[in-house]
């Protein structure tokens, strides 16, 4: 029944012939593990046309819904994650794999004649998959994506007479849209696969016309592709497979901030297998010759030279020349790419960026999945929205020439400057006011007043304080940062508050204090601000009196904050380290309600914006959606903390009570 | 590579070639080369063919089963707008209509009111949305009575015509009376009724639970 619905199929179609002439094609010398790698090609491509089209099913292009649509298929939809990791490693491998075919088959002497015009037909199925990668690459609409694209987009922008033209028509307009996606895609899962198809068929069809190219035919005993070739084809695919999959969970594919073209991205690097041409556009000799020569004429001089190889083994030597300018090939890419991946591990400055760009890819997944959703807008939106991840943005750009946060400009990174005593050395910027990592936090507020000077120490490093100490004449001058009212209250109530048998009542005005700020992540201990308050007005601890309480001098402490500007050039704490009391400092600090005529911090009111205040602020007292992100690092107060400057003798008792409290 | 070529030319085969030898079929006898190792070759397309259909089936099956998501996963809780979520919603379920009892026509003629509630979509979530749309009438005894305005038929639009004091389906006529009971045999079942209820907040607001049916059924089940 079976043999003869068989034989009826195959009357009709032929198929047994057909079927044959596909497996039993002769493989003299015996299956070998070196003939795998063209089949390995075949197969990770098979892999990509299976994993694309279940993924196209769920890919949306468009600005505002492509990275949206990636997110949604990465951490939302069944098995997601893995389908597209397996698209995103798959295509790795491809490439990998293309190298290695491409080099065994120079190496082997298999693109000679007769087979040079299906050496051809490989390099443009080179050029073909290379393409597919470059397409594939934007797609998601992240930020890694995007700007390791436009590099690309803006290198075919500098070909020679068309250039302009051609990257126009590429992406859709003069600049990235919506149909720089849609062009893309059409691209990526349309005309690129259509075409490798059929280059394929050639490929595999002329291959076939000439036969394996076997080196030693007496190696075995001939045999049959299949089983024998087979099994070994299907034992390497396996293995890539496996690789595959192991990339798949344990790395996975990455997916970074969506792509925000207002948003510099320093972290960006194309894909590491075009990482050896990066680096050698980088070469100052390279960029001298304009960006033409070093990203098409170069790579076109270099790719001419393969397409003419069957030509030059014609010539005696030829196939030595070709063999050696591989090898030489292989060593300046495997070189450049070892040496770009170096020198991006030994630049702090690229490894910051790079964890702000983890920092951001991690935060926008956060802010995705909270059950408000992405807005219409796209996601882009709730990263520009983000308090966490714009406040550091904009204390970098406002705050950081004379602020650190915690040890860093705010976004992880060490502000350096030559050093004066030796120009070619560069050393870190010393900050010339406080830390503001920590304001607003208990240890903000206890510092604050057991240990005052040393808080604010960085204000020595500042030249207006510097000024201020080397000024003779102290009869006009307002007081020394060193030696204000609050300063001298700090050294003279230190020793009691920080008395061991005092500690609750430390702790009590700590909470107070921490109170004030309003802050839901600080968990207040109402009974001990109780403690605290009543401190305040009955100046009794358990052991020793205060002499003077904070509110004798900061009267509005405990109430409500209003901003009226008047004062008496002592700072307003009402509602101090709340985001209402931060605004209106940092708006204008030297009104008479903050530090009057003493104060030396810009008034930002003009110099922000509304929008940038407000993000500003509700990142330093960490007013946001909860987060779990691996934030910038802490860099160790020490490691830059400068020396407290020993005062000169002259300089009066503050110095020295100060070097005694260290 | 040679090494692993070696070891595998090498593996000597472990049984004596026997009644494979029918089974291994035409690969062999086409392979006159290799037909010196039948049992050999037979094990070597057993595994081919299997590591090869794992090779196809590891993308094939992950591929379809990431297809088939909208069956497979596990709904969250605010998927759906219908479940949760939008700021006119009480915990029943009831979305608050624009109009108040107060507003419909006293002689019962079928007003039209867009109904209004978050949608969430994949990954986005559309706030305070029309959702669709319910003919209202109000009914002498001070109650309000609802229609969803999807045909049970195959879900065209119901049109409310003045003219005739009827509600008529353009697509395939499906008519029925005010009261919602069909007038022609083309429909499967009555006008779709929908929950409602009455609460005193200025005025007598009107609450409505909206549900859409399945069409072409005689009985009345929610999507």
């Amino acid at each position: 029944m079976i043999r003869a619905l068989d034989n009826w199929l195959d009357n009709r179609t032929g198929y047994k012939a057909l079927l044959h002439e596909a497996l039993y094609e002769r493989v003299p010398g015996g299956a070998r593990w070196r003939y795998v790698w063209g089949s390995t090609l075949v197969f990770t491509f098979m892999v990509q046309v299976i994993t694309g089209i279940f993924l196209w099913a769920a890919y949306s292009p468009s600005t505002q819904t492509a990275w949206e649509s990636v997110y949604y298929i990465n951490n939302e939809m069944y098995l997601g994650n893995i389908v597209r990791g397996i698209h995103h490693f798959a295509a790795q491998a491809m490439v990998v794999l293309l190298a290695i075919h491409l080099v065994q088959v120079i190496i082997d002497g298999a693109y000679k004649a007769p087979r040079e015009i299906n050496f051809w037909i490989g390099l443009i199925l080179m050029k073909i998959v290379l393409a597919l990668s470059l397409t594939g690459y934007l797609l998601p609409w992240d930020q890694k994506g995007y700007y390791a694209t436009q590099v690309t987009t803006k290198i075919i922008g500098a070909t020679p007479v068309v250039g302009q033209q051609v990257q126009e028509i590429v992406q859709g307009g003069p600049k990235y849209g919506h149909h720089t996606l849609t062009r893309f895609f059409a691209m990526h899962a349309g005309i690129l696969p259509g075409l490798l198809v059929v280059f394929l068929a050639i490929h595999i069809w002329v291959f076939r016309k000439h036969g394996l190219h076997v080196k030693d035919p007496d190696h075995a005993p001939e045999t049959t592709f299949w089983p024998d070739q087979v099994l070994k084809d299907a034992v390497a695919c396996l293995g890539v497979l496996a690789v595959i999959l192991l990339l798949v969970f344990f790395k996975g594919a990455e997916l970074s901030a969506p792509a925000d073209p207002a948003e510099a991205y320093a972290a960006a690097r194309p894909e590491w297998y075009f990482l050896f041409m990066f680096r050698f556009l980088k070469f100052e000799l390279v960029e001298h010759f304009g960006l033409a020569f070093g990203a098409l004429y170069v790579p076109g001089a270099l790719f001419t030279f393969l397409v003419l190889m069957p030509i030059i083994a014609l010539k005696k030597q030829g196939h030595a020349i070709n063999v050696l300018f591989t090898l030489f090939m292989i060593g300046a890419i495997v070189w450049l790419t070892g040496l770009a991946m170096y020198e991006d591990k030994n630049n702090p400055d690229h490894q910051a960026a790079i964890a702000e760009a983890h920092r951001d890819a991690a935060r926008i997944q956060e802010l995705a999945n909270r059950p408000e959703k992405i807005p219409v807008e796209g996601a882009v939106t709730l990263l520009r929205e983000d308090p966490f991840t714009q406040g550091p943005r904009i204390f970098a750009k406002h705050c950081a020439s004379c602020h650190f946060y915690n040890g860093h400009n705010g976004r992880g990174r060490i502000l350096m400057e030559s050093d004066p005593n030796d120009p070619s050395k560069k050393i870190p910027i010393q900050p010339t006011a406080a830390d503001l990592g920590n304001f607003g936090s208990r240890e903000w507020m206890r510092a604050a007043m057991i240990d005052y000077e040393q808080h604010f120490h960085t204000w020595t490093n500042a030249s207006w304080y510097k000024e201020k100490s080397e000024e003779k004449d102290t009869e006009f001058l307002s007081p020394k940062p060193g030696e204000s009212e609050m300063a001298d209250w700090s050294k003279t109530h230190r020793e009691m508050l920080t008395n061991p048998k005092n500690r609750k009542h430390l702790d009590g005005l700590v909470e107070f204090l921490a109170a004030q700020t309003g802050r839901k992540d600080l968990q207040i201990d109402e009974k001990l601000v109780e403690v605290g308050e009543t401190l305040l007005s009955e100046y009794t601890l358990a052991e020793g009196e205060l002499e003077l309480s904070c509110t004798d001098c900061h009267d509005t402490l405990g109430g409500k904050f209003e901003l009226t500007g008047d004062g008496s050039e002592i700072p307003d704490l009402a509602e101090y380290g709340s985001a209402k009391w931060l605004k209106a400092f940092i708006s204008d600090p030297g009104t008479d309600q903050f530090y009057g005529s003493v104060n030396e911090m810009p008034a930002y009111k003009d110099k922000m914006t509304e929008r940038e205040m407000d993000l500003l602020v509700r990142w330093l007292v960490k007013d946001y959606h909860p987060t779990e992100v691996v934030d910038y690092p802490v860099v160790e107060q020490n490691q830059n903390r400068p020396e407290l400057t020993t005062q000169p003798a002259e300089q009066e008792p503050g110095g020295e009570t100060t070097a005694a409290n260290r | 590579m040679s090494e692993e070529h070696k070891s595998a030319d090498s593996n000597p085969p472990t049984n004596e070639p026997t009644s494979s030898d029918s089974n291994a079929s035409s690969s062999v006898s086409a392979s006159s080369v290799s037909s010196g190792k039948p049992r050999r070759n037979f094990l070597a397309s057993i595994l081919a063919t299997v590591i090869s259909a794992v090779l196809m089936l590891v993308p094939l099956v992950s591929g379809l089963l990431f297809f088939l998501d909208p069956i497979l996963r596990k709904k969250g809780g605010d998927d759906g707008g219908s479940q949760n979520g939008g700021a006119r919603k009480d915990d029943q379920g009831f979305i608050r209509l624009d109009v108040t009892i107060d507003a419909l026509p006293a002689d019962g003629a079928p007003q039209l009111v867009t109904v209004y509630d978050d949608i969430v979509d994949a990954w986005n979530k559309f706030i305070d949305q029309p959702i669709g749309t319910v003919w209202l009438r109000r009914m002498p005894n001070s109650q309000v009575i609802a229609f969803s305005t999807i045909c049970p038929h195959l879900g065209c639009s119901v049109e409310h015509r003045q003219a005739e004091k009827d509600f008529f389906c353009p697509c395939h006529t499906s008519a029925f009376n005010l009261d919602g009971d069909r007038i022609n045999m083309i429909p499967p079942r009555n006008m779709d009724t929908l929950e409602v209820k009455l609460k005193e907040e200025t005025g007598q607001t009107i609450w409505l639970k909206y549900q859409e049916f399945r069409g072409a059924e005689e009985e009345k089940t929610p999507v």
